[in-house]
């Protein structure tokens, strides 16, 4: 009996995390729709609001979660306003990609078929409820999948987020239900419910969103509904990982404007195409925010304290703690390249078994590694260093993926003859390494880090510091000496809104400073020589 | 009568002149086509006819009125049929409606009389992406018809169907033409191909390159159907290949 009142807690427990999932996932769809189709219509909009897009994609939202609570909790107590901001904070993690998804497909139309909405004379809403809309959906749903593996991960985190004071904790979700497990000991429990949230992962799968894709296909043939099942573990098969969609590829794929009959012309001819003047938007654009975000952190430093030496020690605090969680997350970064490269290689390459790695792979990495923190904090509990330790295995544990399939994600681009080229003039051992199996996969690596180190910041916040108040008592099972996710959780418990802004706008310009200068300058460089 | 006016036309992309002051007409039950090398800007030249894309200078005018935008008498056959694969096919002949006041049902029983007329009856509910090439492009048709337009612009809409499709398709459009079956009063088609544009038009307008402007209206008042071995049917295909190539 006892076992069957456990598993049906596990269910309650487990409703709750997919009904804050998929309350997130419907505003991210809406959301999505809208500015998606809105920015790809609307040129002026496009250079404004994907910019501001691009950048919010990369950053580690989770890192604002503290913030979030405190400004909603703040306002709306209790059990509403806690479950509002993981709710809101899980649409940060989700509506990104699904905006790109919709601009995306909207943006790729064939211009004949806006000029068919045009001849016909349809309405907004017409062309709104026949075409954008209907245009999108497929994509949308792609992008949806994608964005639900995303958000269980800041489900997770956010459910087992706490600090000191237990108003900032939600009481019922699989995030909470398995720590409060593992914290107790029971390990076999711990063990059934981490099979029942793969189980729900998997159903989810397969009764919501494979319905959903074949529903929205853009071919809706007969055949495909029927293979409704084999279509399914073929998806299962397909690695979908978060891609970063640089804007710059967007205004590639953008100039479908009336003239682009022309173009033809102008192309062979060799005249210039308005790419650049695009380009350029987008660098001021860019320059706005940086100089907005660079304004308002001295305004926030001039708010603090009138003496400026107390101003300084503020920001030496947050430099100190930001510099010590880059070294921690760069570190780990460092440990999942020596991983992830050559098991890349191997799957990309090598093995014949790649589907089978793929699923087992999919399967592995649709567990949050945040849901493993409370089990590795006490495993580790009396390894020298531990709390070091703790943090470490839960970064490499929560980019890992993220790079091995960002770079399976880019296989397709990978051809054939290459690998034929490389047996007929007998390339083998380090040169076959050198000059084809690490150089094929660089663009793929490129947008794989980046969304890996994003995850693994989002980790930080409870991979530094973690608590254990989901179990009544506000132990500190453990917690980095200096770090952003220490710091953050400290100026939530102490209620000191300014310093967790000023430690945010911090986090927010370095990741822009990284981005545009090493990222996007590394990815730009390659996109030119392999395209 | 003149029911379409083209008046000097000319239009640029960015520093490219691509035509410069086009001018012809098409009058009363008169099939133009317009033939010209490719990239001259043809397909340009039947977007701005139907209001899809302003010139630089000069004006279109429908019966005297000048066209800024599309208007419902003046419709339009795609190359690329210009269908919407996530709408069923009766969907896709009612987008052609989606400007008449008729109500939901009355559109309906308008596009299924167009689809049964087209021998399209039974595909009413399966997607286009089902249907061959030049099913595809009689709802194209359809679809253009819906509205009853008076005018109605094609664009290459044989080049993306196989030729024994095409024949078919060109001598369907010619029979309803012609025997006033439909509220079509002008076709202007634009070809590449010489041989089409021969069986079909009464009137060629021959264009030429970079930037495009008019070498040559040929008339042409041969019987229908027009036989392609006919002696007069070839001397009018040399000539007007010899113009397109001199």
């Amino acid at each position: 009996m006892a076992i069957l009142d456990f598993v049906v807690s596990l269910l309650v427990d487990i409703s709750f995390s997919w009904m804050r999932m998929l309350i997130a996932l419907l505003a991210s769809i809406l959301l999505g729709l809208a500015i998606g189709i809105f920015a790809a219509r609307n040129e002026r909009a496009e250079k404004i609001v994907m910019p501001i897009i691009d950048i919010l994609q990369t950053l580690p939202i989770l890192a604002f979660f503290p913030f979030v609570i405190y400004i909603i909790v703040g306002s709306l107590p209790g059990y509403v306003g806690i479950n509002i901001a993981v709710i809101f904070l899980i649409i940060t993690s989700m509506v990104w990609n699904i905006i790109f998804g919709a601009f995306e497909a909207v943006k790729t139309l064939p211009l004949e078929v806006s000029e068919v909405s045009k001849m016909y004379r349809m309405n907004g809403l017409g062309r709104l409820r026949k075409i954008w809309i209907p245009a999108s959906m497929p994509k949308v749903v792609e992008q949806a999948m994608l964005s639900w593996s995303i958000g269980l991960f800041y489900l997770v985190t956010s459910e087992i987020f706490s600090t000191a004071n237990s108003t900032y904790t939600v009481k019922y979700g699989i995030g909470v239900a398995l720590t409060n497990l593992a914290l107790s000991g029971n390990y076999f429990e711990y063990a059934v419910g981490i099979g029942i949230f793969i189980l729900f992962v998997v159903l989810t799968r397969a009764l919501l969103f494979a319905p959903l894709e074949t529903f929205f296909s853009p071919y809706n043939d007969q055949k495909q509904r029927k293979h409704r099942f084999s279509n399914f573990m073929h998806r299962l098969k397909t690695p979908k990982f978060p891609k970063i969609h640089w804007h710059i590829k967007m205004i590639d794929l953008g100039h479908h404007n009336h003239s682009s009959r022309g173009a033809n012309a102008a192309s062979i001819a060799g005249a210039a195409k308005p790419t650049t003047k695009a380009g350029l938007m987008d660098k001021r654009v860019y320059a706005l925010l940086a100089v907005a975000a660079a304004l308002l952190l001295l305004l926030l430093l001039y708010r603090i304290g009138i003496i400026s030496n107390q101003d300084l020690g503020y920001e030496y605090d947050v430099l100190v703690a930001l510099a010590a969680s880059f070294a921690r997350i760069w570190l780990a970064f460092a440990v999942i390249l020596v991983v992830s490269v050559p098991a890349s290689v191997y799957l990309i390459f090598m093995t014949k078994h790649r589907n089978a790695y793929v699923t087992l792979f999919q399967v592995l990495a649709s567990i949050p590694a945040t849901i493993l923190l409370p089990l590795i904090a006490l495993e580790l509990r009396n390894a020298p260093y531990h709390n070091e330790l703790v943090a470490f295995v839960i970064f490499v544990l929560s980019g890992l993926w993220y790079v091995i399939f960002g770079t399976m994600s880019n296989r397709n681009a990978i051809q054939s003859s290459m690998l034929e080229a490389k047996k007929v003039f007998g390339v083998k051992g380090i040169k076959a390494w050198r000059y084809i199996y690490l150089q094929a996969i660089v663009p793929g690596l490129i947008t794989g880090a980046v969304t890996c180190i994003a995850a693994e910041w989002n980790a930080s916040i409870v991979a530094e510091h973690f608590t254990s108040t989901a179990l009544g008592n506000g132990n500190v099972i453990t917690s980095v000496g200096i770090g952003m996710g220490t710091y953050l959780d400290a100026q939530l418990t102490a209620g000191n809104y300014w310093l967790m802004a000023l430690a945010l706008i911090n986090l927010t310009v370095m990741i822009i400073l990284i981005n545009r200068f090493l990222w996007k300058r590394a990815y730009n460089s390659v996109a030119k020589v392999y395209k | 009568m003149d029911i379409m006016q083209v008046e000097d036309v000319s239009y640029s992309f960015g520093a490219l002149k691509i035509m410069e002051d086009i001018s012809f007409s098409s009058q009363m039950d008169q099939f133009v086509s317009l033939i010209g090398p490719s990239g001259c800007g043809k397909s340009t030249l039947l977007r701005i006819m139907a209001g899809l894309i302003k010139p630089d200078t000069g004006k279109v005018l429908y019966r005297g009125k000048e066209v800024v935008e599309p208007i419902k008498e003046i419709s339009f056959v795609f190359q690329d049929f210009g269908l919407l694969p996530w709408l069923t096919n009766l969907e896709n002949v009612k987008i052609g409606l989606s400007a008449s006041d008729m109500d939901d049902d009355k559109k309906t029983e308008v596009a299924k009389k167009l689809l049964a007329k087209f021998k399209l009856d039974g595909f009413e509910n399966s997607y286009p992406n089902m249907l061959s090439g030049g099913m595809k492009q009689r709802i194209g048709v359809a679809r253009a018809i819906a509205s009853e337009p008076r005018v109605l612009l094609m664009d290459e809409p044989f080049s993306s169907v196989d030729e024994l499709t095409a024949e078919t398709l060109r001598s369907d459009i010619i029979h309803m033409l012609k025997s006033n079956d439909i509220s079509v009063n002008t076709v202007v088609m634009v070809t590449h191909n010489v041989e089409e544009a021969v069986e079909l038009s009464d009137k060629i307008v021959i264009l030429s390159n970079k930037p495009s402007h008019v070498k040559e209206i040929k008339t042409v008042e041969l019987k229908h159907p027009r036989s392609r071995r006919d002696p007069e049917f070839m001397d009018l295909v040399d000539h007007v290949y010899g113009v397109l190539t001199e």
